[in-house]
């Protein structure tokens, strides 16, 4: 009897301590960092590659010549810097008007191919409700994607599944395959882009 | 003194007593969530001013919401929030869940039954065929 009692009693103790420290307080740590998005003027040409786009279907890198492409490099469960670059983005295909939405496209590279296929690529694509016609969004494996990251100078880290560290780079391509300006950072600023852009279509 | 016998009662308790927000918890909404939840998820997390569009304080809508339309919101992700499936399993998602219930519940009055709340959980994280010994290999009679 006396068994039992003292049985109970360790029972009743250790599952109110459990219910009031999970009930008590919590400060999560490191609130993480917003980061600028300086701007640079460059001159390096991207050489052809080949990835997948969201549907499926293969797509190569030089189809883009005579347009200006806006190439960023996100992954779709990236809980920080991604979801910047990719608003920003679809803020300046928004600002487009007709005629110049037929001379720019739109490219997001994934830096998770372990985790991005075309299926979960379309996904997020839908999530942001992004205007499909001129923007693809790109995958492959790993060895394809591997010297794509190198051409544009885009270090990825893997950290965990669907967790990676990555160059936050929003490139500006011009009509002939050469990479004009770099944006670095976070939220790429639309209105600069834009001004980027238009200088391109104007005197490429 | 303890008798064999109240000895797993005392490990399941101990393990019910330590059933508290895990450092795997904490960290995965630090990495994960913290950025546009904020540390109170109030929607006031470091990135959230630049985002499109507003981060709701999901305090209320926690607390509304049961524990499988929580569990679906972070495994297929809502609007422009990540769809985490895809990456995280069940255990992880599960510690999602977990701590922003717990986070939910900071700094406001909380219903004497929330309290104990803690314990469904704990209750429910205990691996009970293990304990138990439902899962246990048969014993070989001998010859």
């Amino acid at each position: 009897m006396k068994k039992i009692f003292v049985s109970s009693v360790v029972w009743v103790v250790a599952l109110l301590v459990g219910a009031l420290t999970l009930a008590s307080s919590h400060e999560p740590k490191h609130p993480v960092a917003e980061k600028a998005a300086p701007r640079r003027q460059v001159q390096v040409p991207i050489k052809d590659f080949s990835l997948t786009d969201h549907t499926g279907t293969p797509f190569r890198f030089s189809s883009m010549r005579g347009k200006v492409v806006l190439v960023a490099f996100v992954y779709t469960t990236c809980p920080d810097v991604c979801p910047l670059i990719t608003a920003s983005m679809q803020s300046v295909q928004r600002s487009l008007n007709g005629r110049e939405r037929e001379s720019v496209r739109f490219l997001s590279i994934t830096t998770d191919p372990e985790i991005d296929s075309p299926e979960i690529l379309k996904s997020y694509a839908g999530r942001y409700e992004v205007d499909l016609s001129n923007w693809s969004f790109l995958t492959g494996d790993l060895k394809t994607l591997q010297p794509v990251w190198k051409a544009f100078g885009v270090k990825v880290e893997r950290k965990a599944r669907g967790l990676v560290n990555h160059t936050a780079l929003t490139a500006l391509i011009d009509g002939g395959g050469t990479m004009r300006f770099a944006y670095f950072g976070a939220s790429p600023d639309p209105q600069k882009v834009l001004q980027d852009i238009r200088a391109l279509l104007a005197r490429p | 003194m303890f008798s064999a016998r109240l000895l797993p009662g005392f490990f399941v308790s101990l393990l019910l007593a330590a059933c508290g927000p895990s450092e795997r918890m904490e960290t995965i909404y630090a990495q994960r969530c913290l950025g546009c939840h904020g540390t109170s998820g109030r929607g006031d997390g470091p990135i959230a001013p630049s985002l499109p569009v507003g981060v709701p304080d999901f305090r209320e809508t926690v607390r509304a919401r049961n524990v499988f339309q929580i569990r679906k919101v972070i495994k297929e992700g809502k609007g422009i929030m990540p769809a985490f499936s895809p990456a995280l399993g069940n255990p992880e998602v599960q510690d999602m869940v977990r701590m922003v219930r717990v986070v939910s519940q900071q700094g406001r009055e909380i219903a004497w039954w929330e309290k104990f709340e803690p314990l469904v959980w704990a209750h429910c994280s205990v691996p009970w065929e293990f304990v138990l010994g439902y899962d246990q290999p048969p014993q070989e009679k001998g010859p």
